[in-house]
């Protein structure tokens, strides 16, 4: 009943979190975007009388087995797993968003048959399913992109599903059917943003798993080749140098572990920035 | 002929009934629906509203039945005004307004505003910025915004501070449109509707004119209803540890939390006319009506 | 049991509870009526040392103890055992995986109360509720039923008060007088004192001896309930009687 106003200031260490998150990936995919500038050598750039060279004045972060700079490589892999994550999120949240908020908003027979489908793409394993996709096509970035998508999307439609469902029988969505709204401008107006939120978190806490598994495939010799400039990628060539030559793996999988780290931060904060009772006029 | 009117109608969520046969009209000077928690109350508002179709039985408005009607003219007759969360919480109120009305009407925002007794410049504000009772305004000048012949009230002041819902209660009472008013506060029908009907367990236990339910019940549940309401200065009834008593499945189904109840009430009691003006389905109504009258 | 003298709580510098003067007897039922807003709540979560992050000033002495320089110990020691809290929604406070009566039992051994299965028998029975409610858990039973069972609880503990904020506004009627009707016979039985928290003018008028009117923070108006009741002198009085429908 009545007011507590220490609620209004708690709130601000959840935004720094949220800020700093951004922050970070903002850094971050500046540093990649401005690969080709910042880079003190080209990426494909060959040097085989100074190959596994350790971190020095030169080559920040050595040089992997070709004599590459490992530091200029990290910059533009970041292009590539960048690309990769925001292309997977976009594709499959919006296809899973689309399809969970229709089903959660119509319910009955139209519910079922969506929630089926996503169901028959949850069952396999989402790696193997990747996996399998990328063996059928060409191993590339763009079949990576598609291959996580199509196993990262049904978890967006079931969220979006329960959310919608729940928002679909509040009194303000009645009030809408009440009077005589089309049913899509139901959904578009009061649906779907009201059942955003806990998207946009999953989004950014799901950012650093489509990095990871992006990283998986390229090991496994599935994603970019060779001599694409990816994280995964080169973790993978560089898994076997680890004892002897450690910087050729570290430091593209410190770029993974950061990247994965920052989109956590962020959707940590989001997940109460993003309350709508917080949204001030 | 009453604008709308449910006959027999049975209502529920999948296959479990939780309103059974009733038949109810919405007349003129208003009618309350009187119900707690459980009751069904809410869910025939929803039928009333055509967001929930009879499992049988018939909904009729004017003369069409609702399953075939002319839903544009029904929307623009008959419109809701919920208790909490009517208002999408990231709309400002003057969208939620505006989207009651067409599109080269927009400009009445405003005004309807202010026929609510707000300011229209709150019509910037999102629901959380708005206090309880200026937000169950902008919800009835919402529901005003397509001038309806009938409004349905679901507990539209349950949530407010009292001298707040002394104003909207004196709003809504000077409203042109009619009125089906859905609550458990006994005090509010008495104000709005000149007719009311008793719900409980999903079945209508007593109907007739507001006053003469209030005044002298014919219903036990009514009676128990009417002096559970706490008055100034008044006792509170004693405790007997059964008003939360499931309601029988069989008979009548207020006899376990009944004082009254007797061996006859393990079947059924009919809803019958009592005495021209009032119907009530209890076989000791005479009795109840011999209880002590009036309010302490 | 209750005694408070110029109570202050403060968030940030804003005063949201000015309260000069608020005693409980045992035996007695004082009320603090007001809107949201008003700081009754607050009045009520000072005395059990509860307003974190506020700024609380005065003297307030419950059950013996000096809330706003008892140690938290202390406090946790008088806090259910002494002086009970029954809440709006007490469902929201029990965990969901524990019988009722398993939650009785512990909360009767942390407090070191001897022959526990009579006591909770008599707890039970006191406030009207059928033994077989011990066996269940808290989404089985109804706002009433765990608002019985709250009180209940209080009184196998051997609390002295219980401070109760608006406990029957999310029940039905016919489930508020019974439980108000249970709360006012406890009282009167067994000499406890009884802080009630409510916005219902009317229905504090039904079980309390003294009322306290509050707005913004503020007492307007207190005195015995008859009184205050019949000859308010405070306008906002008025207004609120004024508003009861």
């Amino acid at each position: 009943m009545s007011a507590m106003p220490r609620v209004a200031r708690l709130p601000r260490v959840t935004d720094r979190f949220a800020l700093a998150g951004a922050v970070l990936i903002t850094l971050i995919a500046l540093a990649a975007v401005l690969a080709p500038w910042l880079a003190p050598h080209p990426p494909g750039e060959v040097d085989p009388l100074n190959a596994l060279s350790p971190p020095d004045g030169e080559h920040w972060f050595g040089t992997d087995a070709a004599g590459r700079d490992v530091f200029s490589r990290v910059l533009h892999g970041g292009q590539t797993s960048l690309l990769i994550a925001v292309a997977v999120l976009a594709v499959s949240a919006t296809a899973g968003v689309l399809l969970g908020v229709v089903a959660g908003y119509a319910g009955g027979w139209v519910r079922d048959v969506i929630m089926r489908i996503t169901d028959v793409f949850l069952a396999f394993p989402a790696l193997l399913l990747s996996v399998a996709l990328a063996v059928v096509l060409e191993p590339s970035v763009t079949t990576v992109i598609v291959a996580i998508a199509v196993t990262w999307w049904p978890w967006y439609a079931r969220l979006s599903a329960a959310t919608a469902a729940s928002i679909a029988t509040r009194p303000y969505v009645d009030a809408a059917r009440c009077l005589g709204v089309p049913a899509i401008m139901i959904i578009l107006r009061h649906v779907l943003p009201n059942s955003l939120t806990p998207v946009l978190v999953q989004l950014s806490l799901d950012a650093g798993g489509v990095i990871l598994t992006a990283a998986a495939l390229s090991y496994l010799g599935l994603g970019a080749q060779d001599p694409t400039a990816e994280w995964g990628l080169m973790v993978e060539q560089g898994q076997t140098l680890f004892t002897t030559n450690w910087w050729v793996v570290t430091f593209p999988g410190l770029a993974i572990l950061l990247t994965a780290f920052a989109f956590n931060v962020l959707g940590e904060g989001l997940r109460d920035a993003l309350d709508p009772r917080r949204i001030v006029k | 002929m009453s604008l709308l009117r449910a006959e027999r109608v049975t209502l529920g969520y999948g296959r479990t009934p939780v309103v059974h046969d009733v038949t109810l009209d919405i007349v003129e000077g208003g009618v309350g629906l009187i119900g707690e928690s459980g009751s069904g109350k809410t869910t025939l508002a929803r039928a009333f509203l055509g967001l929930l179709t009879p499992m049988s039985g018939n909904i009729w408005y004017g003369n069409q039945n609702l399953k075939k009607a002319d839903m544009r003219r029904f929307r623009g007759d008959v419109q809701p005004v919920f208790q909490a969360e009517a208002l999408d919480p990231r709309m400002r109120a003057g969208a939620s307004v505006a989207e009651a009305l067409p599109r080269h009407a927009r400009h009445r925002v405003p005004e309807l505003l202010e026929q609510v007794g707000l300011d229209p410049a709150l019509a910037d504000r999102r629901p959380h910025q708005l206090s309880g009772g200026q937000r169950q305004r902008v919800v009835i000048a919402r529901a005003l915004a397509v001038n309806p012949r009938l409004l349905i009230l679901d507990e539209p002041t349950s949530a407010l501070d009292v001298t707040v819902q002394a104003k909207i209660l004196d709003l809504l009472a000077g409203l042109p449109a009619g009125r089906l008013l859905i609550t458990h506060n006994l005090a509010v029908v008495g104000r709005l509707c000149r007719t009311s009907h008793v719900l409980f367990a999903g079945r209508v236990v007593e109907s007739g004119p507001t006053a003469d339910l209030l005044d002298r019940p014919a219903h036990p549940y009514t009676l128990a209803l009417r002096d559970a309401v706490p008055r100034l200065g008044g006792e509170p009834p004693a405790a007997r540890g059964r008003a939360e008593a499931r309601p029988a499945r069989t008979g009548c189904p207020f006899r376990l939390r009944c004082p009254m109840a007797v061996a006859e009430c393990e079947s059924a009691p009919a809803l019958r006319d009592l005495d021209g003006r009032r119907r009530v389905a209890c076989h000791r109504a005479e009795e109840v009506l011999r209880e002590p009258s009036g309010r302490r | 049991m209750i005694e408070v003298r110029d109570l202050r709580v403060r968030y940030g510098g804003r005063v949201v509870a000015d309260v000069p003067e608020l005693d409980v007897a045992p035996g007695e039922c004082v009320a603090i009526v007001g809107e949201s807003g008003s700081g009754k709540s607050t009045t009520l979560m000072a005395l059990l040392g509860l307003t974190e992050g506020a700024e609380v000033s005065g003297r307030v002495r419950v059950a013996g103890v000096d809330v706003l320089t008892a140690s938290p110990a202390r406090l946790r020691a008088i806090r259910g055992a002494r002086v009970a809290l029954v809440m709006q929604s007490p469902q929201a406070a029990l965990s969901p995986t524990t019988r009722l009566g398993t939650l009785m039992r512990r909360a009767l051994k942390l407090h070191g109360v001897g022959d526990a299965e009579r006591v909770m028998a008599e707890a039970v029975e006191a406030v009207l509720l059928d033994p077989a409610i011990l066996r269940r858990y808290p989404h089985e039973v109804s706002g009433g039923q765990a608002q019985r069972f709250a009180i209940a609880l209080a009184i196998a503990l051997g609390a002295e008060a219980i401070l109760a904020d608006e406990p029957t506004s999310a029940l039905d009627v016919t489930v508020q007088a019974e439980v108000v009707a249970v709360l006012r016979e406890l009282c009167a039985a067994r000499g406890l004192a009884l802080l009630l928290v409510s916005h219902d003018l009317a229905l504090v008028s039904t079980i309390a001896h003294r009322v306290l009117v509050m707005r913004d923070g503020e007492v307007v108006e207190s005195g015995p309930a008859a009184r205050v009741l019949a000859e308010p002198s405070h306008p906002y009085t008025r207004e609120l009687l004024e508003a009861l429908p």
